[in-house]
């Protein structure tokens, strides 16, 4: 069998701002990627192993953030191409965009069963930026198969809408349960709900990303595509992370060596040729 | 075919016209120039001017378009050339050469410009097209901007006006991060003061950068090209309001509160969400011109709208355009060509490219891109064309209303304005007796121009685009790797501690230099550029020039005694913005306030350094001799009252060697961390290196007073005692503080004295976190990091909120 690379589309609706360094993130972890137009020839989207929806506000968060580009027709491809089980990810405005389309968390596939709500922080409002400790609560989605539960990463968050909530009773509960609940925010070392401003947002439980049921289409709030870098971390952040980063300091390993976000696409890569191979080579 | 039957065209009768009469008649039509300008109009055009002509003339002429009192001025003491200056002042944007990487020469588009008046009349709208004029800028030389920043000024949140202070504060953070964030482009740092002198007048300082590869850079101005080969005209963005009519004039004027409902119509909408589109969809076309192998030229639309800047892409080339008005997609009907022609409309630019490719560049905007769709009308269409005589002809409904050569449009006015210094003598200071210099240190951490900025910061995006490598709060300076794959950094740095200048405006255009320098040397990178942003008053007022004009040959003489790392050539100050007027209408002027931002290179930026203490059991090195100089320093402010003292001086000679010394260090990787010396002294710089040390690994100083004297030079000959430590801690003479380990420290004392800088090791790091002073005269007192932290988190977050 040929090992042929895998091809991932980078989807840029209008107002999208994060297209770029979201590009070059993948293809450091040796996959190929193109930036396709939102209204752009829809026939080629099939070809690709998987999708980004990446940071930004699409039309403008009119009406709610993600909310218009939910309604796009090249979305419903996107539920096709989920169904065979090809991995999406939304990252930022693109979760807001899975959420408000009923991609995730997808008990019932199109409800909208989540929200993505206004940051609840003490004594002040609107965007926060932060570097954030997330919690892998499931190994086996698209962006966290490489990694172990309960291993703790660092990521960016930046956004005025991340708190995820839902008014469907026990939902919470039940996506805990079945592993829908990918990442987390947490202390350092892994503590569990923190407060504000570990926890950014004010999220449900602290949670920070979410999958549907098969784990193939997740929404998470932080940015990987700012951490693929050591480079990207900031000297003087806790944990592993910011002692890796202290440690390459001066030398060229700051800008060669992948930072925590390469993982999150290290798995998109895995997931890709895990699900190749499931399906007996066929690539 | 339908005839067009031309509409009447109104003029303005000034030719013989007496000045009791024509002032009321300008006034009406609202135009605010004086009878003479008005007169020089006429004079001109050989005629009476059109109403089109006189608003056109208006606006060009207001000192906002004209720099009629200041350019004079600049090109006296300002140096602009240099060998890595691409494109100096005088289009949207500077350029410096950055590097060349594989053949292709890399450079740094940058522009400083205000948005004063409109932010204080409608702060988050005034903040946020401030951002939005300034990327436009930056954008129209063909560069993609890769990062901004934000000086601001606001009044005293304590004072008689506390609460439309904090108002302005919250609005214009949102605005910023309304803008900036979603238009995508980093925000790399800025600075805050508050102070009284700026109740009725906020200063918002935009600044923009670029970066542009040297051969695909597009110049605001026709191209010869089109001597010889028919070019359109074309406009592309928010179809034309009346929004911003009249900004130009708005902005040149003193702010009065009776006025400020007409004024909130001055100023514009933004509109982020279409920038963004605008910028994506323009990189299409500049790589289809590329791919093409066409000239083209490229201007944003900001002041005067169509008229400013088509008539100034005609005038760089010495040819002429001619517009048809009517052709202009509008938001609303009706009008008035006026209107149309100098409307101040956001989130427009305008082309000027051969004929034959107008139509592709018509279809990446309204049918790739979809604006007309997706923005509401938004768009692309030819608005005329290019002619070879050096006219500008703007038609309207068949009617010519415009008909003037080109260069009379742009030449704009020159006055010499009156100066005299300000009276007054700065006296000695004094400080009060039975000071504890451990209570005094608390109290200056949290005084609400020293304390933390985190507050503000954190409402700012400074990851997107994914090369920033040290952000606001991690450094003196903001670093970004903005070349893919490539090692280069780019830091830089915005000062302009408004403090010197009620006390020595010549001393704090000097100390801006110097202090921005500083902060871009501090994370390991040569100064290749300054720009800078002079607020001032009023310029009728014959102190305000005064004031102005030291400030210029301040910052013209640091950058000429600071000089460029390897050269030692002036930095060139590449481009520069005047705000006048800001002043209100009850008579104060905001303190001089020159604000210059820095841009440095890294040529590894894997070598950069920040400010957080790294590890217990490093030395700490003080550079740069402390003065009994307390004059506009925050202990003054904090502890001595409202006591107006004379400030250290800059000594550019010790800049230089610091400066040198410091990015040697940088580059050789001699140092764990940098900060330079600043707002309240070597006490709170070490404080602040204590506070940005890891969270979970926390690192401490232990710092001898006595040895941030010189022996042979005391801080103060006069002063003993606690006043003498206070000096030493808190005094804001330039300098930096490094953290080196033990093994580099031989290495490090050699560049120390190659260089010929001053010095002294004052301490150690100690593993976690807390800061202790020894040899003190009076009592050696300790604080742990949480008791700094408090003052330091809190000080200002109340007023920010």
């Amino acid at each position: 069998m040929m090992e042929s690379r895998a091809r991932i589309a980078v989807i840029r609706f209008p107002g999208v701002n994060c297209e770029d360094e979201t590009k070059r993130a993948v293809e450091s972890q040796g996959m190929d990627c193109d930036i396709l137009m939102w209204n752009g020839p829809r026939e080629r989207l099939a070809e690709y192993d998987g999708y980004i929806l990446p940071g930004g506000f699409t039309y403008q968060d009119r009406v709610r953030a993600g909310a218009i580009a939910a309604k796009d027709g090249i979305v419903d491809l996107l539920f096709d191409e989920a169904e065979a089980g090809k991995p999406i990810i939304g990252i930022c405005n693109g979760a807001q965009i899975l959420l408000e389309s009923g991609m995730v968390p997808g008990i019932t596939p199109g409800k909208v069963e989540m929200g993505l709500a206004r940051n609840i922080m003490p004594d002040r409002d609107g965007y926060y930026t932060r570097w954030t400790h997330l919690r892998i609560e499931s190994d086996t989605s698209c962006v966290t198969c490489v990694m172990t539960n309960h291993d703790v990463t660092s990521i960016p968050t930046a956004h005025a809408e991340g708190r995820f909530v839902t008014i469907d009773e026990g939902l919470i509960d039940r996506l805990f349960e079945n592993g829908q609940v990918v990442m987390t925010y947490s202390g350092v070392k892994g503590e569990a709900e923190p407060a504000f401003p570990l926890n950014p947002n004010g999220s449900t439980r602290g949670i920070a990303a979410v999958s549907n049921p098969s784990g193939n289409v997740v929404a998470m709030m932080p940015h990987p595509e700012r951490a693929a870098w050591l480079s990207q971390v900031p000297e003087s952040l806790s944990g592993r992370w910011g002692a890796e980063r202290r440690g390459a300091a001066g030398s060229r390993r700051v800008l060669t060596e992948p930072g925590p976000g390469g993982e999150i696409f290290k798995s998109l890569g895995a997931f890709i040729t895990e699900r190749l191979r499931g399906r007996g080579g066929e690539a | 075919m339908n005839v067009v039957v031309p509409a009447p065209v109104s003029i303005i009768k000034v030719l013989g016209v007496a000045d009791d009469e024509l002032l009321p008649r300008l006034a009406e039509a609202g135009l605010t120039f004086t009878a003479d300008e008005a007169r020089r109009v006429a004079d001109l055009l050989g005629r009476d001017p059109t109403v089109v002509e006189a608003n056109i003339f208006n606006t060009m002429w207001s000192e906002h378009c004209s720099y009629k009192s200041s350019r004079k001025v600049l090109g006296e003491y300002l140096p602009t050339e240099g060998v890595g200056v691409v494109l100096g002042p005088g289009e949207d944007a500077g350029i410096v050469r950055l590097a060349t990487v594989n053949g292709k020469s890399y450079c740094i588009a940058i522009a400083h410009e205000s948005h004063n008046h409109p932010s204080q009349v409608v702060p988050n709208e005034g903040a946020a097209t401030g951002i939005g004029g300034i990327v436009r800028d930056v954008y129209c030389m063909g560069a993609d901007v890769i990062g901004v920043l934000d000086p601001l000024r606001f009044g005293d949140p304590t004072g008689k006006n506390a609460e439309r202070t904090k108002e302005i504060v919250h609005g214009v953070v949102e605005g910023i991060w309304q803008y900036g964030n979603a238009l995508g482009v980093p925000n790399l740092g800025g600075d805050v003061y508050f102070d009284s002198s700026f109740d009725e007048n906020c200063l918002v300082n935009v600044v923009a950068l670029g970066l542009v590869v040297e051969d695909e850079i597009i110049r605001s101005r026709i191209p010869v090209e089109a001597r010889d080969t028919d070019y359109d005209v074309i406009l592309v963005g928010k179809p034309t309001d009346p929004s911003g009519f009249g900004g130009a004039t708005f902005a040149s004027r003193v702010l009065d509160e009776e006025r400020a409902l007409d004024d909130k119509y001055a100023v514009q909408v933004p509109d982020p969400f279409l920038k963004r589109m605008l910028a994506v969809a323009t990189r299409d076309v500049l790589k289809l011109a590329r791919d093409k192998g066409v000239a083209i030229g490229f201007k944003d639309l900001g002041a005067g709208g169509i008229a400013c800047a088509t008539s100034e892409l005609g005038a760089a080339a010495g040819l002429g355009v001619r517009i048809d008005l009517s052709k202009v997609i509008v938001a609303e009907d009706d009008l008035k060509p006026e209107v149309i022609a100098c409307s101040e409309t956001q989130e427009r630019y305008s082309f000027v490219v051969p004929r034959e490719l107008s139509p592709e560049v018509l279809r990446i905007y309204n049918e790739v891109f979809d604006l007309p769709e997706i923005c509401h009308g938004s768009g692309a269409s030819v608005i005329g064309e290019v002619i070879q005589e050096a006219r500008f002809i703007l038609e309207h409904e068949g009617a010519v209303v415009c008909d003037a050569r080109t260069e009379e449009i742009t030449a704009g006015i020159c006055y010499v304005r009156e100066s005299r210094p300000r009276e007054f003598t700065p006296k000695e200071c004094v400080l009060p007796d039975g000071l504890d210099a451990r209570g005094v240190l608390l109290k200056v951490l949290g005084a609400v121009n020293v304390a933390s900025r985190e507050h503000i910061y954190r409402h700012y995006d400074s990851e997107v685009k994914g090369s920033t490598v040290v952000r606001p709060g991690e450094a003196d300076a903001g670093v970004i790797a903005p070349i893919p794959g490539v090692g280069v950094g780019v830091a830089v740095a915005c000062d302009g501690n408004p403090f010197y200048g009620a006390v020595d405006s010549y001393q704090a255009g000097a100390v801006a230099v110097a202090e921005s320098v500083r902060n871009v040397a501090a994370v390991g990178a040569h100064p290749i550029a300054l720009t800078d942003c002079l607020n001032f008053g009023n310029p009728e007022v014959p102190e305000v020039v005064h004031d102005f004009v030291e400030a210029v040959r301040g910052i013209g003489d640091a950058a000429r005694g600071i000089g460029l790392k390897d050269s030692g050539e002036p930095i060139p100050v590449v481009p520069g913005n005047v705000s006048f007027y800001n002043q209100s209408s009850g008579g104060s002027a905001v303190l001089p306030s020159p604000i210059v931002c820095c841009v440095g290179r890294l040529v590894d930026v894997s070598r950069h350094l920040t400010m957080g203490l790294k590890a217990g059991g490093n030395s700490i090195y003080l550079l740069g001799r402390r003065t009994a100089k307390l004059g506009a320093s925050a202990l003054l402010r904090t502890v001595g009252g409202d006591q107006v003292a004379p400030v250290p001086e800059v000594d550019f000679d010790d800049e230089r060697r610091m400066m040198v010394a410091v990015t040697d260090i940088a580059e050789s990787g001699l140092a764990a961390s940098c900060h330079d010396i600043s707002d309240g002294g070597v006490a709170v710089a070490l404080a602040e290196m204590v506070l940005s040390s890891p969270e979970d690994d926390p690192v401490g100083a232990r710092v001898s007073v006595q040895r941030l004297s010189a022996a042979e030079t005391g801080a103060s000959g006069a002063a003993s005692g606690t006043t003498h430590d206070l000096e030493l801690l808190f005094s804001e003479a330039g300098g930096y503080l490094l953290e080196v380990a033990i093994g580099h420290e031989e290495r490090l004392l050699n560049i120390l004295e190659d260089r010929g800088v001053w010095y002294s090791r004052i301490g150690t790091t100690v593993a976690g976190g807390g800061l202790s002073f020894t040899e003190t005269a009076d009592r050696d007192f300790s604080l742990s990091a949480k008791e700094l932290a408090r003052p330091w988190t809190d000080g200002a977050t109340e007023v920010m909120r």
